[in-house]
């Protein structure tokens, strides 16, 4: 493995039974950089981390995480990573300092070592204030950094995070971002799920799963390119049909419900907002605006997901998201 | 030990485990100590004194004295003692009959009786045999003695009183170790299953005998203090004895505790679900102790199929050792046969609870 590849999975599958929830799913992450998780609950996400923290044979493929081929020597790669899983599984009965302690005990880290280390990561992660709480006591985002500074405490090479903003409010989700960005610039491989398409624009690159498949990996702006091609309006106060009437006529791409609103989307050469309304009042459909809109993730998802859904590999609802 | 320390801290915040591990086994204790003592004694006892005579009063002395009947008011007739009876005020009554002395001095066989209500078994069977040695003693002393002297003499060792009180606590001990010590183990795995943090867990370098062994050291803690606890509230609230070694007690004791650990650890292990642990664990830790362990029913009167499934029943052995200690003061030398059976027990189920500890999730 080169210097600066983190993670390298290889044909990776995960069959329970019959359900496959992970499918022949190959990529590398490189070092330092933040690798978002995208897909629908049930997807294979967390199936997926899993299998890179040791945690679950596969059924078949291959997968290094830090050098460590974590399908042989599962217990190898421990000290290399630091995993925060889904369900928040600090012990609520300890304090903050006592989870800390323990935790660091549980990597080997005792005496100065880890007074050192608990006060680096209680100091980054804002925490030095709590040290006495007991951790049942704290609200989410709290106890999510508290999770966080867990996984960190023995400076791991890379980190997973399986929907760790899950139930945090939006306040405390930024500030959980901003910590990521800096651990991933000091060169710390961070390995994400998320089902927050606002938050994988915050990766550096994002791979979608749906139905076990890696349906696409690339950068958020690469996915926008490749999936969501032109432009995009926000067209309000049309109705769905009428609009839908004058597709053809109007060469329009896509139109999508997008709140009160439609999303109608253009050929990169395609008429400007402007146009698009005359065109619209030319053709008798009641438009009140037509306003560039953003491409956003979500119309990326909703495309990747159609498409699949199309050649029929609609994704299904499974247990051990 | 960082699994150990945070173990400790577990049990400390938790209020309940406390009071299981501490409170529980003397409450127990208590019940079976007072309340369920199968010694019958202080039987309420009314006396109908017709004869009102040195002999007749020194015939009712003499059963109150033993202890084993408690006085009383008198009544006056024969007709009182069957209502009394009847009420259930009483569950005795000494009818002495007028020349009842005479009868004696003459060498007439005497004829006072002793009426005991026999609609609570136990205590009517009690009463009879009590009372039968006292009566006899003070009513034809010669004659008794005479035929008495060319019989079997019976004389029991070790618990010369019968005390059942003696045979309750060591069995009681046994008991509480046993439940106390499996119910807390089955729960501390099966715990971190329910709550997700054995995911956490896995993902961090510990490995599963490090968890394994770091559960049970507090609780191996806990069960001796509680051991101590039980043994020191047995011996100074019931008086029973402690005539053997307590570095040999303890020992056992240790051997056990470690055995009931293992099987709540297998119950954790498996079950996943602290509900289901706990039933697994108290269906093969306390029940067995309980029925088939010679606790409350002899192993010798059992059918042979359940005397061969008592063998594997840890209790069994310990509670050998523990009335081998307690009453009897044997040493090492002869309890050394069950002490390794325990030994055997103990790190056997333990391994077992290890080796079926799964560090991956499925």
């Amino acid at each position: 493995m080169s210097e600066d590849v983190s993670i390298r999975v290889k044909a990776l599958t995960k069959r329970f039974d019959a359900f496959v929830a992970v499918d022949d799913v190959s990529f590398e992450v490189k070092k330092g950089e933040i690798f978002g998780y995208l897909g629908a609950n049930g997807a294979g996400k967390s199936t997926t981390i899993r299998i890179l923290c040791g945690l679950l044979p596969v059924s078949s493929g291959d997968a290094e995480v830090a050098g460590v081929d974590v399908v042989h020597k599962p217990n190898a790669v421990r000290h290399a990573i630091g995993y925060m899983s889904q369900k928040f599984s600090l012990y609520l009965d300890l304090t903050v300092a006592e989870n800390l302690e323990f935790f660091g005990g549980a990597y080997d880290l005792f005496g100065q070592t880890f007074r050192t280390r608990r006060d680096a990561v209680m100091h980054d992660l804002a925490l030095e204030t709590l040290s006495r709480e007991l951790t049942g006591s704290l609200p989410g985002g709290l106890r999510q950094r508290l999770a966080l500074a867990c996984a960190l405490l023995h400076e791991p090479q890379v980190v997973f995070l399986d929907e760790p903003t899950a139930g945090v409010d939006p306040d405390a989700r930024r500030t959980f971002w901003r910590l990521i960005r800096r651990l991933a610039d000091e060169g710390t491989t961070i390995f994400v799920t998320t089902h927050y398409m606002d938050e994988a624009e915050y990766c550096d690159r994002v791979g979608l799963m749906v139905a076990g498949k890696l349906a696409a990996l690339d950068t958020p702006e690469g996915l926008k390119r490749t999936f969501v091609p032109g432009r995009i309006y926000e067209v309000q106060g049309a109705m769905i049909g009428e609009v839908q009437k004058s597709a053809a006529d109007l060469a329009l791409l896509d139109i999508e419900p997008f709140g009160a609103a439609l999303h109608v989307r253009v050929a990169k050469d395609g008429p400007d907002a402007e146009k698009l309304r005359s065109e619209f009042t030319g053709r008798g459909v009641h438009v009140t605006s037509v306003i560039d809109a953003e491409v956003t993730l979500e119309d990326v998802f909703l495309r990747v997901v159609g498409g699949a859904e199309k050649t029929g590999r609609a994704p299904k609802e499974a247990k051990g998201s | 030990m960082a699994v150990a320390h945070k173990e400790v801290l577990h049990i400390i915040r938790d209020a309940r485990a406390v009071y299981m591990a501490l409170g529980l086994p003397v409450v127990m204790l208590m019940l079976f100590g007072y309340g369920i003592s199968q010694d019958v004694d202080r039987i309420p006892m009314s006396v109908v004194d017709q004869d009102r005579t040195p002999a007749s009063r020194r015939m009712s002395e003499a059963l109150v004295a033993g202890g084993d009947f408690v006085r009383e008011p008198d009544l006056a007739s024969p007709d009182d003692a069957e209502t009394a009876l009847r009420s259930g005020r009483v569950k005795a009554v000494l009818l002495v009959p007028r020349g009842f002395e005479r009868d004696l001095a003459r060498g007439v066989p005497a004829a006072a009786q002793l009426l005991v209500d026999g609609s609570d078994g136990t205590t009517a069977t009690v009463a009879l045999g009590d009372a039968a040695g006292i009566l006899q003693a003070t009513s034809s002393e010669r004659a008794v003695r005479a035929s008495l002297s060319a019989g079997p003499r019976v004389r029991v060792r070790f618990n010369p009183t019968m005390r059942s009180t003696y045979n309750m606590v060591s069995g009681v001990i046994v008991l509480i170790l046993a439940m106390v010590a499996s119910l807390l183990s089955s729960l501390t795995i099966a715990r971190e299953w329910e709550q997700g943090s054995m995911e956490q867990l896995f993902a961090t370098p510990v490995s599963r005998s490090q968890i394994i062994v770091g559960k049970l050291i507090p609780y191996t803690g806990l069960g001796f203090v509680q051991t101590l606890l039980v043994i020191t509230v047995g011996s100074y609230m019931f008086g029973v004895p402690i005539r053997g070694s307590l570095v040999t007690l303890f020992g056992c004791s240790m051997l056990f505790l470690l055995a009931m650990l293992g099987t709540g650890l297998i119950a954790s292990v498996i079950a996943k679900s602290q509900l289901v642990a706990v039933q697994f664990a108290l269906m093969t830790s306390y029940m067995p102790v309980a029925m088939i362990s010679g606790f409350m029913f002899p192993i010798a009167n059992m059918p042979k199929w359940l005397q061969a499934i008592s063998m594997v029943v840890p209790g069994r052995y310990y509670l050998t050792t523990l009335r081998g200690v307690l009453l009897k003061g044997n040493g090492i030398d002869v309890l050394a046969r069950d002490a390794i059976t325990l030994a055997g027990f103990a790190s056997a189920l333990l391994v077992i609870a290890v080796w079926r500890f799964r560090r991956r999730l499925a």
